[in-house]
C-alpha cells in the first residue's frame, strides 16, 4: 500500500514533514529515476516502494525501472554480489560478458528515460553497467551500494570499480561499508517504514492470536530473536544464553526467521539449530514464510527482550525495528548494531552468549529500566532511522549534485 | 529592524577520503593534515548525524578513544575541548593536536583500535533553506522556536557561530540591531552552554530563558 507524506505527519511530527515539503518545493517537476533488478522482495525493493511515491508526492517525477535478466544473468549477478561481500567466487570471461550484454540490452530499452532524467540513481551492481553504456546522459548519476563492500574479492571490484566509478557520487550505508572511489562518497543510513506491515501498530488482538498461535505462556518472559538460518546471527549461541537464563528464570525463547528452503546452508544451520533446541517446548524454532511481516511484527511486540546476537552484521534492520517496538535489544558487538544499540539507554552489546544471559537477567529483574529503555529506544529511531530521515538524506544529495559548488555550505 | 529570517538546513555526511586511523598515532596524523570541516564535522555537527543523543562526548574523538582506544585519560581530556570557544577551526585543530601529543608523550604503548573499530574520518555537506518564516518582533521569539525544526535550531544557535559575526548565534546578531533594547534577551541566550544538550534540549532551554527574560522585561533581575 503507498502512503502520502501526510499519512507520516503523526508519527513524525508536522515539522519534519513541513521540511520535507519545503524543501521539496525546490525539487517539482525533477526528473529522478531509480533502477534496480527486482520489483519486489529485498530490501532495495522495499526501500522503492515507499520511496518513489513519496517522492511523486512531493511534486518530483520519479519513476521506478527494474532491469530484466535471464537466469543466467541473475546467477552472475549473484556471485557478483557475493563476491563484492568478500567472497571468493570464480567469474569467467563469459559470465562478464553476459553480465555486460543483458545490461546493453536493457540499455536500450531504457536509455531515453534515463537520458532524460536528471538524477539517476543505479542501486547494487546489477544495473551498475548502465553507468557505462548510456551514452551522453544529462542528469546527474549515483551509484548506491546498499551492501558491505569493505572486502571484497579482488578479481571481482577490480572489474566493477571503473564501472561505478563513472557515478558522480556514490551511496553506502555505512563508512565500514565503504571502498575507495574517485568521486564523493556519501552515507545513508537503512531507515524503516512505520506504517509497513512489519511495523505499524497491531491490535491486541492479533498479538493473541499470534500467541496462541506458537504456543507461547502470557504468564512467563519471551525473548525474540527475528533472523535468517544464518551462522553469523549466531542462532545456537542465542540458544545457549536462553540456557543459561533458563537456570534461574522461566523464559521462553522464539528464533524466527525465513530463508532456508531454497539455501543449503540456511538448511543445514536450521537442523543446527533444531538440535540445539532439542525437545525443549520453551524454545520455538520457526521457519516463517517470505510475506509474514504482520507475524514477525506481533512476535516482536510480544517480546519481552529482543536479541539480535550476531557476530557480523550489515545494519541490522530487525534491530532498528525492535527498538521501534518500544523494547531493548540485546545485540552482538558489530556492525550497524553499534550504531543503534547503547548500553544501558537502548539496550546493551554483547559477545558471548554469557553476556547475553547476563544483561537478559538484568532486564527481567529492572521491568522499570526495561520500559525506560523501551521509551528511549523508540524516540531513538523516531529521531534517526524512520524513512523521512532516509528521503531527507536523499533531496540534500540531489541539491548538492544539481546546484552545489563544492563548498561545505549551500544555499538552495 | 528586518524580520528575522527563519532558514532551515539538512547535513548530509560522506567520506572524507583519508584513510581510517587505526591507533592513536594515526589519528593525530591525520588530525594534522585533514581538511577543516572534517574537524567541524567530528565536533561540532554530531547533533545532526543520526546517532545516539546522549554519548559519554560532544564530539567523535573523545568517544572514539574512550570506546575504541580503552583511553579514558585521553577521552577525558578531548571531551573538554570546547569547539565554539576557540576563535577558528585552526585553533581548534592546535589544541585537539596538543592534547593528543601530551598524550602520545605519556604512554608507553600507543592506544590501537581492534579491527572494524577504526576511526573513520568523514566531512558533511549542508544545504541551507528559506523557510519563507519570519519573526517579525523579538516578543515572538518564543513562539517561533516552538515550532522550528531541530536542525532549524542548529543552524541558527550552532552553525551560526562559525558564519560572520564569529562566535555569536543567529538570534543575537538579529536583536544586536535593536540598539540595546533588546540586551535581555541578547543576556538570556548567552546564559546556555550549548554544547551540553541535544537539539530537543536546547529548543526546550531556549524558550525558557527567553521567556523569563520576556516575562521580567528588560531591567529584569538589575537593580
Amino acid at each position: 500500500m503507498n502512503h502520502s507524506l501526510g499519512d507520516y505527519e503523526p508519527i513524525v511530527g508536522h515539522a519534519v514533514i513541513h521540511q520535507l515539503r519545503t524543501l521539496g518545493e525546490k525539487f517539482k517537476g525533477l526528473r529522478v529515476v531509480h533502477v534496480n533488478s527486482t520489483s519486489e522482495g529485498g530490501g532495495v525493493a522495499e526501500i522503492l516502494t515507499w520511496m518513489v511515491p513519496l517522492m511523486r508526492d512531493l511534486g518530483i517525477e520519479a519513476e521506478w525501472k527494474v532491469i530484466r535478466g535471464t537466469p543466467a544473468f541473475f546467477s552472475v549477478t549473484k556471485a557478483i554480489h557475493n563476491g563484492l561481500q568478500g567472497k571468493a567466487v570464480n567469474l569467467t570471461r563469459k559470465d562478464w560478458e553476459t553480465y555486460y550484454t543483458v545490461n546493453a540490452e536493457n540499455c536500450r530499452e531504457l536509455g531515453d528515460s534515463l537520458a532524460r532524467a536528471d538524477i539517476v540513481v543505479i542501486h547494487d551492481p546489477q544495473p551498475a553497467p548502465l553507468l557505462a553504456l548510456c551514452a551522453n546522459p544529462k542528469g546527474k548519476w549515483i551509484w548506491r551500494a546498499h551492501i558491505d563492500i569493505s572486502r571484497p574479492s579482488r578479481p571481482v571490484w577490480k572489474t566493477l570499480r571503473p564501472i561505478v566509478e563513472r557515478a558522480e557520487a556514490s551511496i553506502f550505508s555505512m563508512a565500514q561499508f565503504a571502498q575507495p572511489l574517485p568521486h564523493p562518497q556519501f552515507l545513508i543510513a537503512p531507515s524503516i517504514d512505520p506504517l509497513s506491515d512489519k511495523n505499524i501498530d497491531l491490535p491486541q488482538s492479533e498479538l493473541e492470536e499470534a500467541r496462541g498461535r506458537f504456543g507461547l505462556d502470557p504468564d512467563r518472559p519471551l525473548l525474540v530473536q527475528i533472523s535468517r538460518f544464518d551462522r553469523f546471527k549466531d542462532p545456537v549461541g542465542v540458544i545457549q544464553a536462553y540456557r543459561l537464563v533458563r537456570k534461574v528464570l522461566p523464559v521462553q525463547l522464539v528464533l524466527a526467521g525465513g530463508g532456508a528452503t531454497d539455501d543449503p546452508e540456511g538448511r543445514e544451520i536450521l537442523d543446527e539449530v533444531r538440535e540445539a533446541a532439542g525437545e525443549d517446548p520453551d524454545v520455538h524454532v520457526l521457519l516463517l514464510p517470505a510475506d509474514a511481516h504482520r507475524t514477525i511484527n506481533a512476535l516482536q511486540r510480544l517480546a519481552d527482550v529482543i536479541i539480535q546476537k550476531s557476530t557480523r552484521e550489515g545494519f541490522g534492520l530487525t534491530v532498528t525495528e525492535g527498538l521501534w517496538k518500544g523494547k531493548p535489544v540485546i545485540g552482538g558487538d558489530v556492525g550497524g548494531i553499534q550504531l543503534q544499540v547503547t548500553n544501558d539507554y537502548t539496550g546493551y552489546l554483547v559477545n558471548t552468549p554469557e553476556g547475553a544471559a547476563h544483561r537478559i537477567r538484568f532486564l527481567l529483574h529492572h521491568r522499570d529500566k526495561m520500559t525506560q529503555m523501551g521509551v528511549m529506544a523508540k524516540e531513538f529511531v523516531r529521531a534517526n532511522f524512520l524513512l523521512t530521515r532516509n528521503l531527507r538524506d536523499y533531496l540534500t544529495l540531489m541539491a548538492w549534485l544539481l546546484w552545489g559548488d563544492g563548498r561545505h555550505t549551500m544555499m538552495v | 529592524m528586518n524580520p528575522f529570517e527563519i532558514k532551515d538546513c539538512a547535513l548530509l555526511t560522506g567520506m572524507s577520503g583519508l584513510p581510517a586511523a587505526v591507533n592513536l598515532r594515526e589519528l593525530r596524523d591525520r588530525v594534522a593534515s585533514c581538511h577543516q570541516d572534517v574537524l567541524f564535522h567530528h565536533f561540532c555537527e554530531t547533533p545532526l548525524v543520526p546517532s545516539f543523543d546522549y554519548p559519554d562526548y560532544r564530539n567523535d574523538f573523545a568517544v572514539w578513544a574512550k570506546w575504541r582506544l580503552g583511553d579514558q585519560v585521553l577521552a577525558e581530556r578531548l571531551g573538554m575541548i570546547e569547539p565554539y570557544s576557540l576563535p577558528t577551526l585552526e585553533d581548534l585543530r592546535a589544541a585537539t593536536l596538543e592534547v593528543i601529543d601530551d598524550r602520545l608523550s605519556e604512554v608507553t604503548m600507543i592506544p590501537w583500535a581492534r579491527p572494524g573499530q577504526e576511526f573513520h574520518f568523514k566531512q558533511a555537506i549542508t544545504i541551507v533553506f528559506d523557510t519563507g518564516e519570519r519573526i517579525a518582533h523579538p516578543d515572538e521569539l518564543v513562539s517561533a522556536l516552538s515550532h522550528m525544526t531541530n536542525s532549524s535550531i542548529y543552524f541558527h544557535v550552532l552553525e551560526a557561530r562559525r558564519r560572520h559575526p564569529v562566535g555569536v548565534d543567529d538570534f543575537s546578531a538579529w536583536l544586536k540591531g535593536g540598539d540595546g533594547q533588546w540586551d535581555h534577551y541578547i543576556r538570556a541566550l548567552e546564559s546556555i552552554d550549548v554544547t551540553f544538550f541535544t537539539l530537543p534540549e536546547l529548543r526546550r532551554k531556549l524558550i525558557d530563558v527567553l521567556t523569563t527574560a520576556r516575562d521580567l522585561g528588560p531591567q529584569g533581575g538589575r537593580p
